[in-house]
């Protein structure tokens, strides 16, 4: 079956399908040690209040619990990528309901849960902000009073109250933008908090061992994250931390910095035995994360021909109780600004803001999808006006190539006009749409968008094996998009062997090569590129070995299929040895063993010339953009305002296609989550207390919400700066999609509704209004 | 490590006199919202009394005069699918198949739906509007109440301390009836923001009766004589349509909710009546 190229381009089953179908695959929750204890954790009823002290002694004296721990148990360490500014468990203050505030390790859930309901924790209430109008006034009160002394990694303001991100940036003349402009338009857009709704909730298990050295397994994006997060916040040193990630169901973001770990760890550490703590549904949607909800002002000018010349912008995130990655969500947002178009005039603030609510962090989209609902929409609204087609104005402001993004930075490929061009043919623009079904009206909307590939630092060990299969080590953990199978189709291609002739290695602190994470679409583009590298140097040996083996020149050998070092040419020709042999060589008597290692960073270096900054993270790790757009066509029902996506097609630039059927299951996968984000999606909160915390009251679409074919077109332009050509999809298909959808309701409806998510109230509003 | 008690018995009144003897006891039919109660911890009841194994509860009988029993432990989806459900009683049927999802309607019952009385729930106003009866049994014995009756408050029923839902009972409808269950709801599966049962008696063509009752929209079914009145016997233009979901949002009572507001319910609820009269009519008789 295999092509030259190895097993690249194929769309194999996943590594680990069969287990994961036959519900044998291992997740955190589904371990057991030997004389294990769970945990339950209690939860502040209170959005502000100050923790005036804990009665521990009913839940101490009910049989069966071995330990509780509260703030008592920690010192103010603080921990966070961003802002440290997060304890492992609440100290001195809770900052919104439901944040963890005690915990219990006993014999059983049941009785930990039990004896968790027994804890009483006396609270002092005081003023709490649960919205960003009331947070940022003058007299608010104050969610982080030692916020001046937060470790930062970014220029923070200084006496803004609860204001914890402030980022201005300009580009060109924006005055002189909008007075070149014959049209302009100008709206405010609001934005939702949607729940990550990964399936399998937080979960970890801490043990000890007789060195005091603690293993933790836990549901996570990142083990590297993990274990910084839990020396920071715990103060053991590295040495004493190992992290470990079995099977996870699902992250979006949500599982990228700590979650119970913290909790798990404390519970081991005082019980003296291993603690599982794995959090209920309603938990989870009340202690971990959210996209960010806010609302975005947006104003954009053109000329009669339709040329964007300005645009100005006014963002404003609610952040929640913790920063988070707050302000590198905004940061990202306004990187986006301008979409995927040439503007030459721009100027654009940002503000993330604390509340006493749920933090809200990173979440797929990383701050785009709230930027692309705000921008595409006001092309569309643009295009309206000028009498343009939206498709066609789109396309003539396409950021074309060798272009500057928004900071400065080069954009060296795009595929955005043949995205256009192709989705134009494949969703038939041009041509009428069906009829719409009695009681309902028909429209068709579309939507660019753009992303980054490249991010942050990674690295990948290969070692050749006795028997001549290759272990591949790399920090990455596979969260359920595929990102194993992918990383071993692209060793296996490097090496000419079969997929199954790759060892990959279980993300293990103790074991495999730094790797930041699994977000911002970067483990094909980024670990795929240290693969390439690693596998590249272990080439080289086997290359030299089976030379010298084979007593012919360097050059004159080639790898071959099947795990062979091949004679390419003169009278040794087809003369062979396998990779065994070289193995065998290597470590028994010329050598040593064959391996390879690599580390990479993603730099691209930012232009003040072109776009002034201040009060930004640094982006120099952020790169490689990429180009897609969709077609939706809805239904809006006339007497309810409901709405039903009847087709979506979706084009998408992905440089190579390491694993085409994981592709396109990312882009459709993306693309449901994005119709979520855009039809039915809201955490709603009621004087700070979430108002709908499960999949009872919040919504995610099922297949019955989807139209039955999510068409996707994967555009194949392999990425130059890549091993194997790729650039990352996980994002990309959710960034457009409610844009989108929102764009095919104000084709229908003949007006914008320009708030998230389009229930059918909204809808149905805005077709009534006058 | 629970405490809770588990009780499966055979009879009937083994099992009123388990939940008699506890009033911290609850009954488990279909278990589709004490389970999931159970799991989020919001009851924790002292014993479980199972009504799988009681042949009573179970069954669907066609009785003298024409009505119809349904046992208490029916499945949505065996309603769903039941040949037995025919004329006006088809309304039932299409209530049944919008309950939840497959795996739900597989497992919950009728009995435990209708007992459980959540006003955003499929049957309640389906029954209202074939005035069904509802068959309980309890400590004191037999009796049984009007579907109107038996729905007092959102989860707020006429039973008794020890009584059981034991069966529904269909009176036979108009000779020749349309259907339909209008139902919004945020995603398929979802409760009902807002939903409208309809039957309509025939006649030649003429709509002799009316029966429309709206879920969703009130603490309990709500439903207006005076809607029916106008729709029975007139012609149905447009505007008789608009008067009678007029009339039913008038009567209606709904609350803010995660599903919508009240404003929003009693907009569409006109919408929804008309749509709902209109697809029975459409539909014709069964």
């Amino acid at each position: 079956m295999n092509t030259p190229a190895g097993p690249i381009g194929q769309s194999l089953p996943r590594l680990e399908a069969a287990e994961k179908a036959s519900g044998a695959a291992l997740y955190t929750g589904d371990m057991v040690l030997p004389g294990m204890l769970h945990g339950a954790i209690v939860q502040s009823p209170h959005a502000h209040a100050r923790i005036l002290g804990y009665d521990l002694s009913a839940a101490l004296a009910v049989p069966g619990v071995r330990a509780t721990v509260t703030g008592d148990d920690v010192d103010y360490r603080y921990m966070g990528l961003v802002v440290k500014d997060e304890l492992a468990i609440a100290k001195g203050k809770v900052r919104y309901i439901g944040e963890p505030v005690a915990a219990v390790a006993a014999v059983d859930i049941e009785t930990a849960r039990r004896a968790a309901a027994l804890i009483e924790v006396r609270y002092q209430p005081l003023p709490a902000v649960t919205a960003i109008e009331e947070a940022i006034k003058p007299e608010a009160p104050i969610l982080h009073e030692d916020f001046a002394k937060y470790a930062k990694i970014y220029d923070a303001p200084t006496n803004r109250g609860n204001i914890l991100a402030h980022s201005v940036a300009t580009q060109g003349d924006p005055g002189k933008g909008f007075a070149a402009a014959d049209v302009v338009v100008e709206a405010t857009y609001q934005i939702a908090a949607q729940y990550h709704a990964y399936m399998e909730p937080v979960a970890a298990l801490a043990a000890f061992d007789p060195s005091g050295k603690v293993t933790v397994w836990s549901s996570t994006q990142s083990i590297f994250r993990t274990q910084a997060n839990l020396h920071e916040c715990l103060g053991m040193p590295m040495t004493k931390i190992r992290c470990i990630a079995p099977r996870v169901g699902g992250g979006f973001g949500g599982k990228s910095e700590a979650t119970v770990q913290p909790i798990a760890v404390l519970l081991a550490r005082k019980a003296k035995a291993p603690v599982r703590v794995v959090l209920s549904r309603v938990e989870d949607m009340t202690t971990m994360r959210s996209r960010h909800p806010g609302w975005i002002r947006l104003k954009t000018g053109a000329t009669r021909d339709g040329k964007l010349v300005a645009r100005e912008c006014e963002l404003w995130f609610d952040g929640g109780a913790y920063a988070d990655d707050s302000p590198a969500v905004m940061n990202f947002a306004l990187f986006f600004v301008r979409g995927p178009y040439d503007i030459p005039n721009v100027h654009c603030e940002g503000y993330a803001v604390y509340t006493n609510k749920l933090r809200a962090g990173a979440f797929r989209g990383f701050g785009n999808p709230q930027m692309s609902f705000a921008s595409e929409c006001q092309i569309d609204e643009l295009a309206k006006k000028l009498g343009m087609d939206p498709l066609e104005l789109r396309r003539r402001n396409a950021l074309p190539k060798g272009a500057k993004w928004f900071g400065g930075q080069e954009v060296k490929e795009t595929a955005l006009v043949e995205a256009l061009d192709t989705i134009r043919e494949r969703a038939g623009w041009a041509k009428p749409m069906p009829p719409a079904s009695p009681g309902k009206k028909r429209g068709r909307g579309i939507a660019c968008m753009a992303h980054s590939s490249a991010f942050l630092s990674t690295g990948a060990i290969i070692r050749l094996q006795n028997d001549g299969t290759i272990a591949l080590q790399v920090g990455a953990v596979d969260i359920g998009q595929g990102s194993d199978t992918a990383l071993a189709q692209m060793a296996a291609s490097a090496f000419l062997l079969p997929v199954e002739q790759i060892n990959l290695s279980t993300p293990d602190t103790d074991a495999v090569p730094y790797n930041s994470g699994t977000n911002a679409s970067r483990v094909t583009y980024m670990v795929g590129k240290a693969v390439g590298e690693a596998a590249g140097k272990v080439r080289d040996q086997l290359l030299e070995h089976g030379a010298a083996m084979l007593a012919v020149k360097r050059e004159e050998v080639a790898l071959a299929e099947g795990g062979r070092v091949v004679v390419t040419g003169g009278s040794r020709r087809n003369a062979e040895v396998s990779f065994a042999d070289i193995a065998g060589r290597s470590i028994w008597a010329v050598g040593g063993p064959i391996t390879g290692s690599s580390g990479v960073m993603a730099q691209y270096l930012m232009d003040q010339g072109h776009t002034k900054m201040s009060g930004w993270l640094s982006f120099e790790a952020v790169g490689i953009f990429t180009f897609g757009a969709q077609v939706v066509e809805v239904e809006v029902d006339e007497v309810t305002g409901a709405v039903e996506v009847t087709r979506a097609v979706c084009v998408h630039d992905v440089g190579r296609a390491i694993n085409p059927g994981a592709t396109i299951g990312q882009i459709q996968g993306g693309f449901v989550q994005g119709l979520g984000y855009g039809l039915c999606e809201e955490m709603v909160w009621e004087e700070g207390r979430l108002a709908n915390p499960s999949f009872m009251d919040y919504k995610i679409p099922s297949a019955l919400e989807v139209p039955a074919e999510i068409e996707c077109v994967l555009i194949e332009k392999p990425e130059p700066s890549h091993p194997f050509g790729a650039r990352g999809v996980g994002e990309p298909p959710l960034v457009g999609a409610a844009a989108a959808i929102a764009n095919a309701v104000a084709d229908a409806i003949g007006k914008p509704v320009r708030q998230l998510p389009l229930t059918p109230e909204r809808v149905l509003g805005a077709m009534l209004k006058p | 490590m629970t405490d809770t008690r588990f009780h499966a018995p055979e009879r009937l009144d083994e099992a009123i006199g388990l939940l008699t003897a506890d009033d911290e006891a609850r009954p488990l039919a279909g278990g589709q919202t004490l389970v999931a109660m159970l799991n989020a911890e919001l009851l924790r009841p002292r014993a479980i009394v199972s009504l799988h194994r009681i042949a009573a509860l179970k069954g669907v009988e066609r009785r003298a005069g024409g009505s119809l029993w349904i046992g208490a432990m029916t499945t949505h989806s065996a309603l769903a699918a039941s040949a037995e459900l025919r004329g006006a009683h088809r309304l039932l049927a299409e209530a049944a198949a919008r309950i939840g999802h497959e795996a739900i309607r597989n497992r919950g019952t009728i009995g435990g739906a209708v007992a459980h009385a959540d006003p955003s729930a499929d049957y309640p106003a389906a029954l209202v509007a074939l005035d069904a009866e509802i068959e309980i049994e309890g400590p004191r014995g037999k009796r049984s109440l009007p579907a109107h009756q038996f729905f007092r408050g959102f989860l707020t029923t006429a039973l008794e301390p020890g009584e059981l839902v034991t069966g529904v009972v269909l009176l036979p409808g108009p000779a020749k009836a349309a259907t339909r269950f209008e139902k919004l709801a945020r995603v398929e599966g979802d409760f009902a923001t807002a939903s409208v049962a309809v039957v309509l008696g025939l006649d030649a063509g003429r709509v002799t009766s009316a029966r429309l009752t709206l879920g969703g929209c009130g603490s309990v079914p709500i439903q207006s004589i005076e809607a029916e009145q106008i729709i029975a016997g007139h012609t149905l233009s447009d505007a008789v349509l608009k008067k009678a979901g007029e009339l039913l949002a008038a009567a209606a009572d709904p609350i803010d909710d995660v599903r919508g507001t009240a404003a929003y319910r009693r907009a569409i609820i006109p919408g929804l009546v008309a749509r709902a009269v209109r697809s029975a009519l459409a539909k014709g008789a069964a």
